[in-house]
């Protein structure tokens, strides 16, 4: 018979290296207890911080917790980002190795990927591929993440809220099968690590908005070429909510968007996409027709995330 | 940098090529009467086959097949608790494999499952493993759980790790987990079979 560790020493290496990676990972994977039947995965993201799936904590306070090392302990919820379904807990005192993030710029599709997640007491893994990164991609309660990881590998129960790593065990993100209908998904930890920002500082993430609802309309060749406009399509503004700061800067049912912070305006989703890259204390700056002319509106986005 | 990702690859690649026609020596199909089978793990050069009790009938014709041959079999032991039979067909033979103790397996770790799921003859799946699950009594190694893709006919078949040892035998999927009886568990099965029929 041949000797199999010289012959199959490629295969051994990257197994072993596998291993090992589920290894470094499962150090700052911990179980999450506040749903019925299997406990979900959560990531010792910070000294004292841990971050899951908001759908799979069903409860707010005293949430069980099972610590890598064996140890037990509660933690208590920092807040929770509906649109990403990202949820931050702070536990007190329980030392815990905090996750070695990726560096962003390595992720390519191809990439091996192992998941990692506690559903009980013991880490568990499976392995795959990343199979594609969709840019601008929203999610359907409508936050925006620059960058999302489809993934060829199986996202078992219990998984959620667990990481996503490379080789060396590095997180590249944080597995979710909840974000797209159970298909596996994962966020990436530059997504994660700007909304843990937001929800250890305020407690949600600030989601700007003006309070207009829009539809797209079609605009006369004439006027697009009198605006000088490389599209002819705008938006149509249906209903301004009271109080809003879309109110307060005079904008009237009727009027038609036609540009957000120089950017042009024909989905709706352009608008979100020009909020949500508004800085807290910039105002947006429309252009906005009305009665055939343009003209320049400026409005102070207000937070919703606080309500 | 490339050139050396490509080289490794590679030679995965191929390891993966060399474990698939290791382990093609080192199984069989089971067929039994008009019902389906499974695959059968060849347990040395003395005629012994090892699979899963749910891929034998009981009183049922039992046929063992491999290079195109179907030899009959005699089935000579059964634990359906652990789900394991043992067969006898004199003219098989092929080499043992190394058993690996499932108290060193690390989750992770790359996995093989080879057989013949759904009438597709000796197909390699690769996974990782997923854990292992112990008896609340006497803290034995009970199931050998992995992340592997498992189809009716890989039954009774091996779970080997990169080195070709064998890790278990495939039984069942469970939440679409591959489930494997511990390859121990079927050492001592087939030991204690054989010293019953000694005695």
């Amino acid at each position: 018979m041949p000797s199999k560790s010289a012959t199959n020493s490629a295969l051994t290496e990257l197994s072993s290296q596998l291993a090992s990676a589920v290894d470094t990972a499962s150090n700052s994977i911990v179980a999450i207890h506040a749903r019925r039947r299997i406990p979900s995965s959560g990531i010792v993201w910070r000294e004292g911080v841990i971050v899951s799936a908001s759908h799979t904590v069903k409860r707010d306070d005293e949430i069980p917790v099972n610590l890598p090392n064996g140890d037990s302990t509660t933690a208590t919820v920092a807040g929770r980002d509906p649109a990403t379904d990202l949820i931050v807990l702070r536990i007190k005192g329980a030392k815990s190795h905090v996750a070695l993030k990726a560096q962003d710029s390595d992720l390519r599709v191809g990439t091996l990927v192992l998941a990692v997640g506690r559903p009980g007491r013991n880490v568990a893994a499976s392995f795959g591929i990343v199979s594609a990164i969709g840019e601008g991609w929203r999610t359907w309660q409508g936050a925006r993440i620059d960058r999302v990881l489809r993934l060829d590998l199986a996202v078992y129960d219990g998984f959620s809220g667990g990481s996503l790593v490379d080789a060396s065990g590095a997180v590249i993100g944080l597995n979710n099968s909840a974000l797209a209908r159970g298909a596996p998904m994962a966020l990436p930890a530059a997504a994660v690590d700007l909304v843990v920002d937001e929800l250890l500082e305020r407690g949600h993430v600030r989601r700007p908005f003006i309070g207009v609802a829009v539809q797209p309309v079609a605009l006369s060749p004439s006027i697009a070429k009198q605006l000088d406009l490389s599209r002819d399509e705008a938006l149509l503004i249906v209903s301004v909510a009271d109080g809003s700061p879309a109110a307060a800067a005079g904008i009237f049912v009727g009027d038609v968007l036609v540009e957000a912070n120089g950017v042009p305006l024909s989905r709706p989703t352009d608008l979100l996409d020009a909020l949500s890259s508004t800085r807290a204390s910039e105002k947006l700056k429309l252009k906005v027709l009305r009665g055939g002319v343009a003209r320049d509106v400026q409005v102070a986005p207000s937070d919703r995330g606080s309500d | 940098m490339n050139a050396s990702t490509l080289g490794t690859a590679r030679a995965v690649s191929s390891n993966l090529h060399g474990l698939s026609e290791m382990l093609k020596r080192t199984v069989v199909e089971v067929r039994n009467g008009e019902m389906g089978g499974g695959t059968g793990i060849i347990w040395g050069g003395a005629g012994l086959v090892v699979t899963n009790a749910h891929c034998v009938q009981r009183g049922a014709d039992l046929q063992v097949g491999g290079d195109g041959k179907w030899r009959a079999a005699d089935a000579l032991a059964y634990h359906p608790h652990h789900d394991l039979a043992l067969l006898a067909s004199p003219t098989v033979s092929g080499p043992l494999l190394e058993i690996r103790d499932a108290d060193s397996l690390r989750p992770g770790e790359l996995v093989f499952a080879h057989g013949h799921p759904l009438g597709v003859n000796d197909a390699l799946a690769m996974g990782v493993l997923h854990g292992v699950t112990r008896d609340e009594r006497d803290g034995y190694v009970r199931w050998v759980i992995a992340d592997v893709r498992l189809a009716p006919g890989n039954s009774g078949g091996p779970l080997v790790d990169a080195e070709g040892r064998l890790v278990g035998i495939n039984s069942m999927v469970v939440n679409g987990l591959g489930v494997a009886v511990p390859a121990a568990l079927v050492q001592r099965f087939v030991e204690r079979a054989l010293a019953r029929r000694a005695a």
